[in-house]
């Protein structure tokens, strides 16, 4: 059977919806900082929170007891606080006689336990007679209202197996999740198995379905995977057939998908990433989409449902589900507090019980004592709970007052008051960050440098920046200036030995010149030496039966590599470092070739693979040819000329041997003329055209506002990190780089600029840079803080005096960056000097114990995008992310709109990512890194078998259990006069959706005015900022 | 014959075992539970000794059917009151495969105390679990080690003296066991003893690790924790000295 087209678009795209609020995953070689809930961001802050609550099982805010904490360390504005209480109390009904609003605050302030959801039995009138300390009155509890409650649980679109987990404690739900992980650890795997899954390039499910007809463990578990499987052959009549048979109405059928997907949401953001990676590698070979793994999953949940329903007589069909409820209400009742986790501690066992029992009469027995329990237990439960708030208020009387209906319009106001409360405590926290970078800017007009700088640095608008370029600025005569860390310059780059293409700008852009990096020298002897001991030792741990010798014979230098790691990691490293070679000096290919440039290196790879190819397959030496045979021979696989070459004439080849030999040339070295002309394609993308240089350098100095006053040095600074055994180092370097460290940017921009023709282009643009003005390319190690200069031999003689006080400059900023972040780190370094922190640093980057090398991005709270005077006096402690902007050579707005359509949105990815992280860790975060462990060599799982673990660990975002990054959403300030910012802002409409949807806080601070306009509930007010004051005053703008 | 069955309703013997398990189900105080399960089985002991009857052939296969229908049980049940109860019985009885080998009066009264004494800590145990959610039933508050560490703690090491692990006691009292008996009861005992081991790590896994649903953050203090510590430990240096010289 086979489904008609339609049909099958039909449910693809079914899915293909059904997956969209799942978030990408990135493979872990590029950790891309990304909103969980990006799928999401076209709806409301709140809204998104509460949708991802529903399908990812996740908190949206920080429990209370931990705000309570902020509020008594002065984190939090109470004023703001009591606002947020006042403005939800104005939607509420009145009681009379209670003062509501001292109530809340007394619940939000003084009380740790939440009162909870609201009781599934007991009501208003119980609950007052347990306040009166009465019996609670007769009610009878019907079949019907018992089966309601179970139906709640069974919400359209539940999968069936989870409904049955939950009704009969069987644990389909997990062994089928358990089989799918162990199904997708087979097919994505990218080399970290020796032996491969067969028939990965036919796809997904293809490949799983030939394995799995043959898979005896599943066959004796009793799934009987084949009869499903014979149904249809493409997945999504697979998909369509066990809908059919679960009897899930197709109405229904999105719901479904998502539950389907959102239960492994790590997995299925791989799969959903993958589909679209068309330039990843592992995809172009062994393709996979959503609807292939949710085929694969609902064929497992279905034989496993079958499984249980063949030996346990339970219902494999929706239907079956629905008439076992209808007909049994009780006992499914009873079921689902006994499996469902809502049972009552001390009736548990009874309920097991008489759930286990043959016969119904003792679920009978047991149904009224057990509700009158539950319901006595929940209606004493609240009336404590209520009592425990009204002494803590001072209103002990008034609550024992209310009435039965006064106290069910309290219990409600309660239950939707706790619903709403974690925006009450982040609009709190927000404020009060919000309030303290507002006072400390400084709005007055910056005054104009006498003389040019020693030096300029343009660093990345990364947090980490702040506290370097601050010491900086204090040290020495240095100018610094923030720009996102691909200098603008979306650049595809093939590094040195390396086949692929490495994207090297935010993930949102696509780049489409490739830079190629080319080696001056190097020493292929030693190279080759090290690269082959690398080679051997890999293959004897990764083959079948090595390892077993391996131990016994060379065992011991991976104990000498262990404790070297572990005793002197330092000092280990050094030493191994100075076993590699070091990396050659490289150029990078920046200009676009002409025809005869491309054809000139098309020729001179083809002619090293003709020597190549002699040297392996004829054993000759490369002294025994000549370039005359070369050439020849070249011409002749290319089919420019007829065989017979001089080649076979002075070796003795004959006829057949010949063309043996050109045949492995065409066909096993690719020296055929199709592959040359793709080659030429390829040519055609590597670099920039002039036009292209220039625009890319002339944007990159407009937006940040540098285009006079140029320093004999301009530093280009890139960032990265270095960490040992550490699967999210990634996670640490530049997110504008798509999670790879900068230096690339930095060496192309620095070249870019340092060109005569460039610099004759710019000067028609307005920006003359003088003669004596070098860019030069630098490297920030955020782990160590240390900034190494690059490309060095490219620096004019008239600079090298100057050389050594700009690297003491740069080494005093590294040791004071390194003592400020090290006590954070390590609280027993308190007060260490500069130079021990910064060999502490140093420790960390090599040390391959350490769980957290560096803080990364943890507590980012906001992002100034202005002019560096703005902030330049405060100490942002590493919190902010700086964008360097001058409206003043703006007045379109454009750059901003550039810079709020990257920075911005990259930053907010970023300032996502910490909050999810931080306010559930376990579900939007990666768990503690202490369990992780590398899947396939793209992801981590917890233990052996679970969820590609998306977002941050533990270690990145928690101190001790509890939040290190403060979440906060990204509270970003624009210096630009009003009108401006918001049009720019209205002008990128991702932008505009997440400022007015409240996934970014927007303050425009306008210079001209010296007014701040923040936008609030939907808004803009104007608060009036004093100089000397801190007065406040809102006025309500027209949105 | 009269006195012997009398001494197999407090060396538990299947169905008069009913009794003790019935006794600890309806005493509600923990202390009392423990005080039961530490002088039941003295008492069948002592009831032994007055006896002064050969013990007939038919009671080793009977107490290792008692024993091992009681193992396979404990893996059903997850009320920790009921647990102890159900393993007390279990090892207990198999006191009689001692008795029966003619073991003298301290060693019976010994191996009873040592099938004892862990059951009778973990319905101690039960207690504070019981305050702090109700009840002691695994499953229903897991993933207590992440928060109640020291709880934790006790419970795993008092599951591990009770399941008879070394080098507590109970494991000496064991090997004494299958010295005295053939090689089919020996089978017998050590897979009911492979059973003890699976129970308690369900019974922990509920506990100690799985799904976490806390509602009280409050640990036992130092002074309980070093209570129980102290008591496993001269548990333990109790059941080296006098089991050592025993082997």
């Amino acid at each position: 059977m086979s489904l008609e087209l339609g049909r099958r678009l039909n449910i693809r795209a079914t899915v293909h919806v059904a997956g969209e609020p799942i978030p990408f995953f990135w493979p872990m070689r590029t950790f891309i900082h990304h909103n969980p809930l990006y799928g999401l961001e076209h709806l409301p802050f709140e809204q998104a929170v509460s949708e991802g609550e529903r399908l990812f099982h996740a908190r949206g805010f920080l429990p209370r007891p931990i705000q309570q904490g902020y509020l008594a360390s002065g984190k939090i504005d109470l004023v703001a606080l009591e606002d947020q209480v006042e403005r939800f109390l104005a939607a509420q009904p009145d009681i009379a006689g209670l003062d509501q609003r001292r109530l809340l605050m007394t619940l939000l302030t003084e009380i740790e336990k939440p009162i909870g959801v609201p009781p599934s039995l007991a009501d208003a009138a119980d609950v007052h007679a347990a306040l009166a300390g009465f019996a609670l009155p007769a009610r009878k509890i019907d079949d019907a209202a018992l089966a309601a409650q179970v139906g709640a649980d069974m919400p359209p679109g539940r999968p069936l197996y989870a409904i049955v987990d939950m009704l009969f404690g069987t644990e389909i739900g997990a062994t089928l999740d358990e089989l799918v992980i162990k199904s997708c650890l087979d097919f994505f795997d990218e080399g970290q198995s020796v032996w491969q899954m067969p028939g990965r390039e036919k796809g997904l499910f293809a490949a799983w379905t030939a394995v799995a007809q043959r898979n005896l463990r599943l066959f004796i578990r009793g799934l009987h995977i084949k009869r499903i499987l014979a149904a249809d052959n493409t997945p999504e009549g697979i998909i369509s057939h066990v809908m059919e048979a679960l009897g899930v109405p197709e109405d229904d059928w999105k719901n479904h998908f998502a539950c389907e997907l959102t239960r492994l949401h790590g997995w299925a953001g791989f799969i959903r990433w993958r589909a679209g990676a068309k330039h990843y590698h592992w995809s172009r070979h062994y393709p996979a989409d959503l609807v292939d793994y949710l085929a694969i999953r609902l064929v497992l949940g279905l034989a496993l449902l079958r499984e249980h329903a063949q030996r346990k007589g339970l219902p494999d069909t929706l239907t079956g589900l629905a008439r076992f409820v209808e007909a049994h209400p009780a006992e499914a009742y009873l079921r689902r507090e006994f499996h469902g986790g809502h049972v009552l501690p001390e009736m548990a066992h009874a309920v097991e019980d008489a759930i286990a029992a043959p016969r119904g009469s003792r679920i009978a027995r047991l149904l009224p004592q057990y509700l009158a329990r539950k319901r006595e237990h929940e209606a004493k439960g609240l009336a404590a709970a209520l009592r425990r708030l009204a002494d803590k208020a001072g209103m002990t009387n008034a609550i024992q007052r209310l009435g039965p209906e006064d106290l069910a319009r309290l219990m409600s106001t309660l239950a939707r008051f706790e619903q709403a409360e974690g925006r009450m405590w982040l609009g709190a926290l927000e404020a009060r960050t919000m309030d303290r970078l507002l006072q400390g800017m400084d709005l007055s007009q910056p005054v104009q440098r006498e003389k040019r700088p020693f030096a300029q640095l343009m660093f990345c608008i990364d947090v980490r920046s702040e506290r370097i370029r601050r010491h900086l600025e204090k040290i020495g005569d240095c100018q610094t200036f923030g720009i996102a860390g691909f200098f603008g310059i979306p650049v595809s780059f093939i590094g040195l030995e390396k086949g692929s293409e490495t994207h090297l700008c935010p993930v949102v852009a696509s780049p489409k010149n490739v830079v190629l990096e080319l080696a001056i020298a190097r020493s292929v002897d030693e190279q080759a030496f090290v690269s082959s001991l690398e080679q051997v030792l890999h293959e004897l741990k990764a083959s079948v039966l090595s390892p077993f010798i391996t131990v016994e014979a060379i065992g011991l230098l991976f104990g000498f590599d262990m404790f070297g790691k572990s005793l002197a990691p330092l000092a280990y490293s050094r030493w191994r470092q100075r076993l590699h070679p070091n990396k050659s000096d490289s150029r990078l290919l920046l200009d676009k070739l002409s025809r005869e440039q491309a054809d000139s290196i098309i020729r001179s790879l083809q002619r090293a693979l003709i020597v190549k190819a002699i040297v392996r397959e004829l054993g000759l030496q490369r002294e025994a040819i000549t370039d005359g045979m070369i050439r020849e021979l070249r011409e002749t696989a290319l089919g420019n000329r007829e065989s017979s070459t001089e080649f076979a004439r002075h070796f003795n080849l004959d006829t057949r041997a010949e063309s043996t030999f050109i045949a492995r040339l065409r066909t096993v070295y690719r020296i055929d003329r199709g592959y040359a002309q793709m080659q030429m394609e390829r040519l055609g993308r590597i670099g920039f055209t002039l036009d292209e240089q220039l625009n890319f350098v002339g944007t990159a100095l407009r937006s940040i506002g540098l285009i006079e006053g140029f320093s004999r040095f301009v530093l280009l600074v890139g960032h990265g990190s270095t960490s040992e055994n550490n699967p999210y180092e990634s996670a640490l370097d530049c997110g504008a780089c798509g999670g790879n460290h900068g230096i690339v940017n930095a060496r192309v921009l620095a070249q870019i600029a340092n060109k005569s023709a460039v610099r004759e282009g710019l000067r028609g643009q307005g920006i003359d840079i003088p003669d004596d003005t070098w860019f030069v390319p630098a490297f920030h190690n955020t782990t160590t803080d240390r900034i190494q200069l690059h490309d060095m031999d490219l620096l004019p003689p008239s600079h090298l005096v100057y050389v050594d006080r700009l690297s003491s400059n740069l080494q005093s900023a590294t040791r004071l960056s390194a003592a400020e972040r090290m006590p954070t780190l390590e609280p027993e370094s308190d007060g260490v000097d500069p130079a021990k922190a910064y060999r502490t640093a140093q420790r960390n980057a090599s040390d391959w114990s350490q769980v957290r090398p560096e803080w990364g991005l943890s507590r980012n709270a906001g992002c100034v995008i202005g002019r560096r005077h703005l902030t330049e006096q405060m100490n942002l402690e590493g919190r902010v992310f700086l964008q360097s902007y001058d409206y003043r050579l703006d007045p379109k707005g454009r750059l901003l709109e550039n810079i709020l359509s990257g920075a911005l949105v990259v930053g907010q990815w970023i300032n996502m990512e910490h909050y999810f992280s931080t306010v559930d860790n376990e579900h939007y975060g990666s768990g503690s890194k202490v369990y992780h462990n590398v899947a396939g060599r793209f992801g981590v799982m917890t233990g052996n078998l679970s969820d590609l673990r998306t977002g941050l660990p533990a270690q990145t975002v928690l101190k001790n259990g509890v939040p290190y990054h403060e979440p906060m959403r990204l509270l970003t300030f624009i210096d630009a006069p009003f009108d401006l910012a918001r049009r720019a802002i209205e002008g990128v409409v991702k932008v505009k959706n997440l400022v007015y949807n409240g996934w970014v806080r927007m303050a425009i601070v306008d210079p001209e005015t010296g007014i701040c306009h923040l936008y609030e509930d939907g808004g803009w007010r104007q608060h009036v900022m004093g100089t000397d004051s801190t007065s406040e005053e809102f006025k309500e703008l027209a949105a | 014959m009269t006195l012997l069955l009398i001494a197999s309703l407090f060396l538990p013997l299947f169905p008069l075992s009913i009794v003790l398990n019935g006794a600890l189900t309806t005493l509600r105080h923990p202390a009392a539970r423990g005080a039961v399960l530490l002088l039941w089985p003295q008492l069948g002991i002592g009831l032994l000794q007055i006896a002064q009857h050969a013990i007939p052939p038919y009671f080793v296969p009977w107490a290792l059917l008692t024993s091992g229908l009681y193992a396979l049980r404990l893996l059903t049940v997850r009320d920790m009151g009921r647990w102890a109860g159900f393993l007390a019985t279990s090892g207990l009885a198999l006191t009689w495969a001692l008795a029966a080998a003619g073991a003298d009066r301290v060693d019976l009264h010994l191996f009873a105390f040592w099938f004892s004494l862990p059951p009778a800590l973990m319905a101690l145990l039960a207690y504070p679990l019981t305050r702090r959610f109700g009840a002691a039933y695994a499953g229903l508050q897991g993933g207590l080690i992440g928060h109640l560490p020291r709880l934790s703690g006790v419970l795993a090491v008092t599951a591990l003296a009770a399941v008879a692990t070394p080098p507590f006691p109970g494991f000496f009292g064991l090997l004494h066991v299958l010295q005295v008996l053939d090689w089919v009861g020996a089978v017998a005992v050590l897979a009911i003893w492979l059973i003890w081991g699976w129970a308690a790590t369900k019974l922990m896994q509920g506990f100690i690790f799985g799904a976490e649903r806390m509602e009280s953050d409050a640990d036992i203090g130092r002074a309980s924790t070093l209570a129980f510590a102290g008591m496993l430990g001269v548990f333990i240096a109790a059941g080296l000295y006098s089991t050592g010289g025993g082997l």
